[in-house]
């Protein structure tokens, strides 16, 4: 491999695939197969209907009051769910006390509770918030589990031979065991939450992304369709890049390791 | 003289749940005089690994007394220090953490600690490695870094636990020359489990053989080779008399427990 292309090979490539499928869905749909609009759509008319929703705010509208339910939830999920799976790992009564709810919990589509929140909690900011809690609590709760149980004996044993306590024990090897836990857990929360913030905007919400994708389904604007759901693809790459980029940061010693 | 270390009649029973009960030692005594290297060999099983532990203060033994320096041993202390077989380094840790972290451990102040490992890493021959992770280094290099982890503390005696099994040939014949040097500068007490008869010969003043489990002493040769020790002295009609004769006393053990 050498020269430009060879050192940039990656990024070329991708980036050219990707203005290829946009330029070939294009002429495909203006020239070949001329599709009543009213069915689908084409990369032209979706640049004009991101205009507008740019211009008019609209966008900005639904984006905010997404992700404020969504960094509700989130965060709740972050504050319950590393403590429970830490308490869980190092108390097995603990774990035997509630391993069958949760398994039970996580195994279930919980996006079928969406109706009991929104009978709880209404439509708004609350219901929306619970849901994308309830889906991104359990990665959290399992991986740092994991994490704990993963702690190597022999370093818990090397610790303790050069003269460590109970409290060195669990901060100079136990919690760090967890770190590379921690970072998968947040990419599957993050994937999880996203599907709940949607899911319960289809249900039941008169603002956001997910509403005005199903509104927009609903009433056959299919380019504005298009950018609520391009819009939700970047937000999902941008932040599971930023969970990668975090990870990296909280475990080097990953690095070597990982696979992708 | 009063020894170093002083076994007296330790046994040990492992009771598993589920399982039988093993007798991993039986009235096993053993001392060792300061600035001794003493290698421990046997056939797997036989409890050498167990002793190290328990002399480490990890395990407490059912019966006998371990004392150091007629001090009766309660747990892990600071004046002994163990390099284990799967070097046991801390993955999160650079080669200066892992260093550290006995002095840390003991409460060294940062800027004393930084200095001392340094030293170590050095010594080790680690010197611009410092920054390196664990998986960027060599299963070699990962073993000077154990050996520089348990020197840092300055313990008066060092346990190995088949330090060198877990590499290769060449690099193993490299590091024993090496801890020979370290020994001689630092003339620590050196309790060394192997299963290798030449490593033991190469390294030792006395080479102690224990018997199948359960384990206890079956025989102990005075190793009198010339000091300091080179390479080449492994080709000496005397190192493979000697060699044979651990062999001659090792070998009814494992016939034994086939």
């Amino acid at each position: 491999m050498n020269g430009f292309y060879g050192e940039h090979r990656r990024l070329i490539l991708g980036v050219s695939s990707f203005l290829f499928l946009v330029a070939a869905w294009e002429l495909l749909l203006t020239y070949v197969v001329p599709v009543n609009p009213f069915f689908f759509t084409k990369p032209s008319l979706i640049a004009i209907a991101f205009r507008d929703q740019i211009t008019t705010g609209k966008l900005w509208h639904d984006l905010a009051v997404s992700s404020r339910a969504f960094v509700w939830g989130f965060a709740f999920a972050v504050l319950v769910g590393i403590p429970l799976g830490a308490i869980m790992g190092w108390n097995r009564r603990v774990e035997y006390t509630l391993d069958p709810f949760l398994t039970a919990l996580y195994a279930s589509p919980l996006v079928a509770v969406a109706p009991l929140l929104i009978i709880f909690f209404g439509v708004g900011l609350t219901g929306k918030a619970v849901l994308v809690f309830l889906l991104a609590v359990f990665p959290f709760v399992f991986n740092v589990f994991a994490g704990v149980k993963s702690a190597d004996p022999l370093l818990i044993n090397v610790v303790r031979a050069f003269g460590g306590r109970e409290k060195d024990l669990y901060f100079k090897v136990i919690l760090p065991s967890t770190l590379p836990y921690l970072a998968a857990a947040a990419r599957l929360a993050l994937g999880r939450g996203l599907v709940g913030i949607i899911v319960g905007e289809f249900y039941a919400a008169s603002e956001g992304i997910g509403f005005a994708i199903s509104q927009a389904g609903d009433t056959y604007r299919l380019p504005d369709m298009f950018v609520g759901i391009i819009i939700l693809a970047f937000v999902a790459v941008l932040l599971t890049e930023g969970m990668r980029w975090l990870e990296a940061t909280l475990a080097p010693w990953r690095a070597g390791e990982e696979v992708r | 003289m009063l020894p170093c270390i002083q076994a007296k009649d330790i046994s040990l029973t492992f009771r598993p749940k589920n399982r039988e009960p093993v007798a991993a030692l039986q009235n096993l005594s053993l001392d060792v005089a300061k600035g001794e290297f003493v290698s421990i060999v046997g056939p797997s099983g036989c409890g050498k690994s167990t002793f190290l532990n328990i002399l480490l203060g990890l395990i407490p033994p059912d019966s006998g007394e371990m004392e150091l320096n007629g001090r009766r041993i309660h747990g892990p202390g600071q004046d002994r220090a163990m390099v284990f077989q799967e070097f046991g380094l801390l993955p999160w840790r650079t080669v200066l953490g892992n260093v550290e972290l006995g002095l840390e451990l003991k409460g060294v102040d940062s800027e004393r600690r930084r200095r001392r490992a340094m030293e170590l890493i050095d010594m080790a021959g680690l010197a611009g490695f410092a920054s390196h992770y664990p998986h960027e280094l060599s299963g070699g290099m990962k073993q000077r870094v154990g050996l520089a982890r348990a020197l840092a503390t300055d313990p008066e005696v060092l346990l190995m636990d088949e330090p060198f099994a877990a590499l290769d040939a060449q690099t193993r014949d490299l590091m024993q020359t090496e801890l020979l040097q370290v020994w001689e500068k630092t003339h620590k007490t050196v309790l060394f489990v192997t299963h290798s008869i030449e490593e033991a010969a190469y390294l030792s003043d006395r080479v102690v053989v224990m018997s199948a489990r359960p384990g206890r002493i079956k025989q102990t040769l005075k190793v009198r080779l010339p000091r300091p020790r080179d390479y080449e002295m492994r080709l000496t009609a005397e190192f493979n008399d000697l060699k044979s004769q651990i062999w001659e006393i090792l070998k009814e053990e494992l016939l034994g427990t086939k």
